[in-house]
C-alpha cells in the first residue's frame, strides 16, 4: 500500500474533478486494436484504486474499482475484453467488458503463487500468458489460461530464474519475450528485495507453444535488473532495467538485442543522471524506429532512435511512467499526477490533458 | 541530434543537475546533513557496543542489576536507531540494512515464528545461522522479543536460558556489526553525497517519508483511524516492550536533530523563513505532548482520557507533516510521486 496515498490525493487532485484537455479538442488515436480507447489501472481521489478507461475527448469511459492496485493489463485480441493484474504481489487479475468496464471474472493466483502485474495474449486471443512467481521457492514462472474457458490454468512453463516482471509477444507470433528483474521477494516479507547479491537478471525468450527456452540474455551487471520489455514491429527487441546499486552510479539503462547480445545504450551524464537508475516503460514504436521509455525516480520521459541509441528528445515530467505508441508515430506519456503529455520527435512536447486521476506504471 | 535542439514548448526541458554547487547554501546543506547523520550513525554505534556488552555481562551473571542494564541497553540502542531511521537512501540500503535493525511490519508475527524455530532447533546459535535467517532475526525487534514478550519471558526459553542467550548475544554481535559498517560506509560516502546534487531531494524526500509513516502507519493504525477503525497496539512497532510511544518520540527528536537544520536553511534560503519558523515551532509542539504521551501504545488506546493525549499527538503530528510534506514541499519544489515513491 502506498502511504503517500492520501496526501498525494489531497495535494494533486484537489479540484479536478473533470478532464481537461488541453489544447486540442481530441487525444490522438493509438496504435493497435483499440485505437479510440486508453485504460490504465489508477488511484482514486477516494484513496482507493480502479481501473479508468476514457476516450478520445477526454471523458471518462468506466472507471471500475479494484480492491488492491492494480499495475498493467492487455487487451484480449478479437474480443472486447481488457485484463489487469494487481501489481506485486498480486493475488488475482481482472477481466473486464472493455465497453462498459463490467467486471466479468475475477481470477485468483494458485497456492503458493502471485502474479506480478503483466500478461500477454496468443494473437488468435485464446490463450493468455502471465508472469507470475512460486514465492516459496522462489522460482519465476509463466502461467498458461485459456480465455475461451473462463480463464481456466492450463499450463505453467517455468523461467529458470527470479522475479520475472513484463512479458510481450514478439511479432513472430511464437516467442514469448520476458524481463527477469532477478530480485526475490516473499510475499511475508512486504517487497523487501531479499537476494541483491546474488540477483541474477536476464532477458528471457520462450516459446509460447512448448515453454521450451530459446534465449537467456544477461545484463553486463548482474543489478541491472530487467523488468520491462518491448518489440517493435520489425521484432527488435529492447530491453530496460532498474539498477539496483547506489545512485551515484549511472549505468546503462536500456538495452537492444543484437546479433545473440544486449548492446547498452547509454545517454550523456545528464540524461543518464536524470533517468534515475529506474525505467518504469519502455516501448518500441510500431510504425517507426523510435522508442520512449520513462522514469518517475527520475521524472523524465526520452525519445530515442531504436537502431542507433541516439537521444532525440528528453523531457521533464513528474511522476511520468505509462507509455502509448499513437498512430503516426508520436507517444503518449501519463504520470502520477494525472498527466498525458505527446512526445513527438517532430515537434515540442505537449501536454494534451490532465484528468483527476494518478495513471499507475503502465498505459495499456 | 539536431531535432533535440529544437524542443522548447509548453512543456518545459529541464536539464536535471547533476554538478555540485560549491559555496551555494545547497552544497552547505548537504554538509550539514551529511556531518549530522554521521553523528547519529555514530551514536548508534556506541548505543550498539553497550548494548552488546550489556548482554553478555548478562548471560554471564544474570543479576536483577545486570537485567536491568540489558533492558536499557536495548532501549538506548532502539531510540538511538529511530534517530536516524528516516534515512532512508545511502549505505543503509546496502544488504537491506534498515529492515535488518527493524523489521516492521510484522503482520505474520514472523518475529515470534523464527524465534521459536531458532529455540527449538539443536543446531549452535552462530553468526552464521544468524547471517542466514533474514531481517526477522536479525534486529531490535528479535531481541525485543526475548526480553519482553510476555509468553516468551514465562516460557521454558526464558532468559537466562542458555540458548536464548547465545542467540541474544548473536543478535547483539549482529546489529552491533551492522551499525559499525554503516557508520564506517557513511563516511566513505561522504564524496558521492556532496558531488550528487540529487541527494538533497533525496534527503528531503526521506524525512517527509519518515513524518508520513509516523503520522499514517505508526499513529493513524493502530489508533483505528484507518482501516477497520478498530484500535490495535499490535500494529505498532515496538509494542512488546511498550516503547511505541517513546520510538515516535526518538523518531521526532531525530528528525529535529539531523532533518530541520538543514531543511530550514533551505527555506531561508528561498525566502520562506516564515514557514521555516512554523516548522521549528510545530516540532516543538510535537515534543510537547510528552511525557503525557509517553507510555505503552495498549494504556494510551485502552482508557480514553489517555487515548485523549494520543489524539493530541497525532493532529500536532499530522499538522507537522501538512507543514513539511505539502508546504515545504511545494516551497522547495519537492514532488513526491504515486510511481516513484512505490514502483514496481
Amino acid at each position: 500500500m502506498s502511504i503517500h496515498r492520501r496526501s498525494l490525493l489531497k495535494a494533486t487532485l484537489a479540484g479536478c474533478a473533470t478532464a481537461t484537455l488541453v489544447g486540442c479538442s481530441l487525444l490522438p488515436r493509438k496504435t493497435g486494436s483499440q485505437p479510440e480507447r486508453y485504460s490504465g489501472a489508477v488511484g482514486l481521489p477516494n484513496g482507493g484504486f480502479g481501473v479508468s478507461a476514457f476516450d478520445r475527448a477526454g471523458a471518462t469511459l468506466w472507471q471500475a474499482p479494484v480492491d488492491t492496485r492494480c499495475h498493467s493489463g492487455c487487451n484480449r485480441p478479437g474480443q472486447d475484453e481488457i485484463l489487469f493484474f494487481e501489481r506485486r504481489p498480486g493475488w488475482s487479475f481482472y477481466v473486464f467488458d472493455a465497453a462498459t468496464g463490467q467486471r466479468r471474472h475475477r481470477i485468483l493466483a494458485q497456492n503458493g503463487e502471485h502474479f506480478v502485474g503483466h500478461g500477454v495474449f496468443s494473437p488468435d486471443g485464446r490463450w493468455l500468458y502471465t508472469t507470475a512467481s512460486r514465492y516459496e521457492q522462489g522460482q519465476g514462472i509463466v502461467a498458461v489460461y485459456d480465455a475461451q474457458r473462463g480463464y481456466q490454468r492450463t499450463q505453467t512453463f517455468e523461467l529458470g530464474g527470479i522475479g520475472p516482471h513484463e512479458i510481450t509477444l514478439h511479432p513472430d507470433g511464437n516467442t514469448l519475450v520476458v524481463g527477469l528483474g532477478g530480485i526475490l521477494t516473499h510475499p511475508d516479507y512486504d517487497r523487501i528485495k531479499l537476494n541483491l547479491d546474488t540477483m541474477a537478471p536476464a532477458l528471457i525468450l520462450m516459446d509460447r507453444h512448448s515453454g521450451s527456452i530459446t534465449g537467456r540474455l544477461a545484463p553486463a551487471h548482474h543489478h541491472q535488473s530487467t523488468r520491462h520489455v518491448s518489440t517493435s514491429a520489425n521484432g527488435q527487441i529492447y530491453a530496460a532495467y532498474q539498477y539496483q546499486g547506489p545512485r551515484h552510479e549511472t549505468p546503462a539503462l536500456l538495452a537492444r538485442l543484437e546479433n545473440g547480445q544486449l548492446r547498452e545504450y547509454r545517454f550523456d551524464p545528464l540524461t543518464q543522471s536524470a533517468l534515475g537508475n529506474y525505467i518504469a516503460s519502455v516501448v518500441a514504436h510500431p510504425e517507426n524506429d523510435l522508442v520512449a521509455a520513462a522514469s518517475p525516480v527520475g521524472g523524465t520521459a526520452i525519445l530515442f532512435q531504436g537502431s542507433t541509441g541516439a537521444l532525440i528528445t528528453r523531457l521533464s515530467l513528474p511522476d511520468c511512467a505509462g507509455i502509448q505508441s499513437l498512430a503516426g508515430g508520436d507517444f503518449l506519456v501519463s504520470s502520477g499526477q494525472g498527466k498525458l503529455v505527446r512526445l513527438s520527435a517532430h515537434y515540442p512536447a505537449r501536454e494534451v490533458a490532465h484528468l483527476p486521476v494518478h495513471w499507475d506504471h503502465h498505459l495499456v | 541530434m539536431h531535432l533535440f535542439t529544437r524542443l522548447c514548448g509548453l512543456i518545459a526541458l529541464v536539464a536535471a543537475s547533476v554538478s555540485t554547487h560549491a559555496g551555494t547554501p545547497e552544497q552547505a546543506v548537504l554538509e550539514q546533513f551529511h556531518q549530522s547523520i554521521k553523528v547519529g550513525y555514530n551514536t548508534l554505534t556506541t548505543e550498539t557496543s553497550t548494548l552488546l556488552r550489556a548482554a553478555s555481562a548478562y548471560c554471564e551473571e544474570p543479576t536483577t542489576n545486570h537485567r536491568k542494564a540489558l533492558n536499557k541497553g536495548w532501549l538506548d540502542a532502539f531510540l538511538a536507531w529511530q534517530a536516524v531511521r528516516f534515512v532512508n537512501f545511502g549505505p543503509v540500503e546496502n544488504n537491506n540494512l534498515a529492515w535488518q535493525f527493524q523489521f516492521w511490519p510484522d503482520p505474520k508475527n514472523l518475529i515470534a515464528r523464527k524465534a521459536k524455530t531458532i529455540l527449538k532447533a539443536e543446531a549452535p546459535v552462530t553468526s552464521n545461522l544468524i547471517e542466514q535467517s533474514g531481517v526477522a532475526v536479525q534486529g531490535f525487534p528479535m531481541i525485543e522479543f526475548l526480553l519482553f514478550d510476555e509468553q516468551q519471558s514465562i516460557g521454558q526459553d526464558a532468559l537466562p536460558a542458555p540458548r536464548s542467550c547465545e542467540l541474544l548475544i548473536k543478535v547483539a554481535e549482529h546489529v552491533n556489526h551492522n551499525t559499525e559498517a554503516l557508520a564506517s560506509q557513511w563516511s566513505d560516502f561522504r564524496p558521492h553525497y556532496l558531488a550528487n546534487a540529487l541527494y538533497q531531494e533525496t534527503t528531503l524526500k526521506a524525512g517527509m517519508t519518515a513524518l508520513e509513516i509516523l503520522e499514517e502507519r505508526r499513529l493513524a493504525q493502530p489508533m483505528g483511524l484507518r482501516g477497520n477503525g478498530r484500535r490495535n497496539p499490535y500494529i505498532a512497532d515496538a509494542w512488546r516492550s511498550g516503547n511505541s510511544l517513546k520510538a515516535a518520540k526518538a523518531g521526532v527528536a531525530g528528525l529535529q536533530n539531523h532533518f530541520l537544520p538543514g531543511l530550514t536553511t533551505l527555506l531561508d534560503a528561498r525566502g520562506e523563513s516564515s514557514l521555516a519558523s512554523r516548522i521549528r515551532a510545530q516540532f516543538n509542539k510535537v515534543a510537547d505532548n510528552f511525557p503525557a504521551a509517553d507510555a505503552p501504545m495498549q494504556t494510551l488506546l485502552g482508557d480514553d482520557d489517555r487515548f485523549r493525549a494520543l489524539q493530541g499527538l497525532y493532529v500536532d503530528v499530522s499538522q507537522l507533516a501538512t507543514l513539511v510534506n505539502d508546504e515545504a514541499a511545494v516551497a522547495l519544489g519537492v514532488i513526491r510521486g504515486f510511481n516513484s515513491s512505490d514502483g514496481d
